[in-house]
């Protein structure tokens, strides 16, 4: 079973797209910011992480870096939940295997995860 | 000697001067209101400000409510740009970390989101949210002084935002360094926002209630006018000059025209011809001395087609920058919203006399009459500090009879020549009559004229000496038993 991290400090968020996924038949795993997500990764085996950008300690963008060079994960897929108002031309879209502006479409977002995990 | 505190404006109409300056720069403040008051309008408000300075903001929710759906709100308001979000203002939420892990996981998060964000302002909303996970009081201030100790150690101001209407004596109040305070009354069936500094430790304000609004620029405030003026902000002529009415006989009346900066109010019932005179005071408009028509109940082209009636071409007047026609409605707005654009409005134009018809408009948007004395002898000081010869009337209900009302209590004091006009019905005619009750520091012809109203303008006659009783309205000739 595919095991998916949820990371947003918004629990709310965390917790909807959390309960869609399970529903799907995923496990779920959430961290409140970055640095809890990158824990996280270090002690679980993870097949996809879903993050936000905008969040305390470490932003979707720099936790994504830091998989790729700290944990040396260079596959892993990062989906990234950006806010459409915010972030506007900051975010590089190529560190990222899909972009979705708040607030997305969940069946967007689970047909997207499906793709990415062969499921 | 001493040194200026140094102040981070909020850029908020009104809130600056209720504050003299702004907030204290690395002071803390609550700013505390029930739902729906403004808080985080104020805070976002002051956010988007402070960056436009050069300023870095940190807003921590303590809240469950989603940022994305405050952006798509804070997005139909004027001040609110979306490309700030994300580098100049980071949102983050510290719920998480306050329902699991507590109030000092709350402080160590935003203590290192202060550094890394470079915050030189941090907006904490949801403060409410802190009290209830505080066990005790001393949790709650513990928590705040702990925030304020990093916040001041990075030279951040905070503003703690909260919905609880804490009092003097609450933890979080004896800790801050201010405290401002958002409402809403109902006031018959129209709402009211207020505003009020409840506390500015170590420095001045503008204390009291304020009316504020909220629209698509987001949050005004406007001071008080009676605390805002409570001294005049010049010193007026040191020289008394006079300048003519319009009206060369009303002149002669006044022993020679109004005093520059001086008041006059003319009071008479509907019709009588009021707004006529106003008209003719301005007529004598030039463009090195500008006139305004602040007025409530006829629009400009009326105005104008009235002012033609009377020989005077108003529209080639406003052409030439010497008068301007400022018409406001009288269905919503606030007292001292409206103070403060006629002064804006004397400000822009340089207006050297003034027609505000009528005082009664501003009477019906006070909220509490109470305050209207003092607001009338501010405004006109204020006027009068300018130099500005103004030229007030005053509807009175009765068409005819010998009771005088009076706008506001003691407004005889506030103005310095009083003219009453009347209706007089004499040898089966209605005929109008004005004469002069008062002019401070002149003489002045107490006889009553006639005023008639016609293509040749406004002339004044003596008339009525062989009647008496004619201030009744029905005069009765001499000799006639």
């Amino acid at each position: 079973m595919n095991t998916i991290l949820i990371v947003d400090d918004e629990y709310l968020i965390a917790d909807i797209l959390g309960f869609a996924l399970e529903d799907e038949g995923y496990l779920v795993e959430k961290a409140s910011n970055g640095r809890k997500a990158l824990d996280a990764l270090k002690e679980k085996r993870v097949e996809l992480v879903i993050t936000d950008y905008m969040m305390p300690l470490l932003n979707g963008e720099e936790l994504v870096r830091a998989i790729r060079d700290e944990l040396q994960l260079p596959d892993l897929p990062v989906i990234l939940m950006s806010g459409a108002q915010a972030n506007q031309g900051r975010i590089c879209p190529e560190l990222f295997a899909a972009v979705f502006d708040k607030p997305f479409d969940m069946d967007r977002m689970i047909t997207t995860v499906r793709e990415l995990l062969g499921t | 000697m001493s040194e200026p505190l140094k102040r981070l404006a909020t850029g908020i109409d009104g809130l600056d001067t209720l504050l003299k300056g702004g907030l204290i720069a690395g002071a803390s403040y609550i700013v505390q209101g029930p739902p729906g008051a403004g808080k985080t309008i104020l805070a976002n408000q002051l956010a988007c400000n402070h960056v436009r300075g050069g300023g870095r903001v940190l807003v921590a929710t303590l809240l469950s409510e989603s940022h994305e759906r405050l952006f798509q709100y804070l997005s139909t308001l004027e001040f609110f740009d979306p490309a700030l979000v994300g580098d100049p203002i980071q949102f983050v939420s510290a719920f998480d970390a306050l329902e699991q892990e507590g109030l000092d996981a709350v402080v160590s998060l935003l203590r290192q989101e202060i550094a890394r964000q470079q915050a030189s302002l941090l907006i904490v909303d949801g403060l409410l949210n802190a009290r209830v996970r505080a066990q005790t009081s001393l949790d709650t201030k513990k928590f705040v002084s702990e925030l304020q100790g990093h916040a001041a150690f990075a030279g951040c101001t905070v503003l703690l935002l909260t919905s609880a209407r804490l009092q003097e004596g609450s933890p979080e109040h004896t800790m801050v360094d201010g405290v401002i305070e958002l409402g809403e009354q109902l006031v018959g069936s129209r709402a009211v926002r207020h505003i009020q500094l409840r506390k500015t430790r170590g420095s001045g304000a503008l204390s009291g209630l304020h009316e504020c609004l909220i629209d698509q620029a987001g949050l005004r405030v406007f001071p008080r006018l009676e605390a805002l003026y409570s001294h005049p902000g010049q010193s007026g002529v040191e020289t008394f000059t006079r300048v003519c009415t319009g009206i060369a006989k009303l002149d002669e009346m006044l022993g020679g025209g109004v005093a520059k900066g001086s008041i006059s109010l003319v009071m008479g019932p509907s019709g009588i011809g009021k707004t006529s005179l106003g008209l003719a005071f301005l007529a004598a408009s030039a463009p090195d001395a500008p006139g305004l028509h602040f007025g409530f109940y006829e629009t400009p082209a009326r105005l104008r087609l009235k002012a033609a009636a009377l020989g005077h071409d108003f529209a080639e007047r406003e052409r030439e920058g010497s008068l301007e026609l400022c018409w406001q409605t009288t269905t919503e707005g606030l007292l001292d919203q409206l103070g403060a654009h006629l002064l804006d409005r004397v400000e822009a134009l340089g207006a050297q006399r003034v027609v505000i018809d009528s005082l009664g408009a501003f009477s019906r948007l006070a909220f509490d009459p109470a305050r209207l004395n003092a607001f009338f002898r501010a405004l006109t000081g204020e006027l009068r500090a300018r130099d500005v010869s103004v030229l007030l009337t005053w509807e009175m209900r009765d068409i005819f009879g010998s009771e005088i009302s009076a706008p506001a209590p003691d407004l005889s004091s506030i103005v310095d020549n009083l003219l009453l006009m009347r209706f007089v019905e004499l040898e089966s005619q209605l005929r109008r009559m004005v004469s002069v009750l008062k002019v401070r520091d002149s003489h002045h012809d107490p006889a009553l004229h006639e005023l008639c109203i016609g293509p040749q303008g406004i002339v004044l006659r003596k008339a009525f000496e062989g009647a008496s009783g004619v201030l009744s309205g029905t005069p009765v000739p001499q000799g006639r038993d």
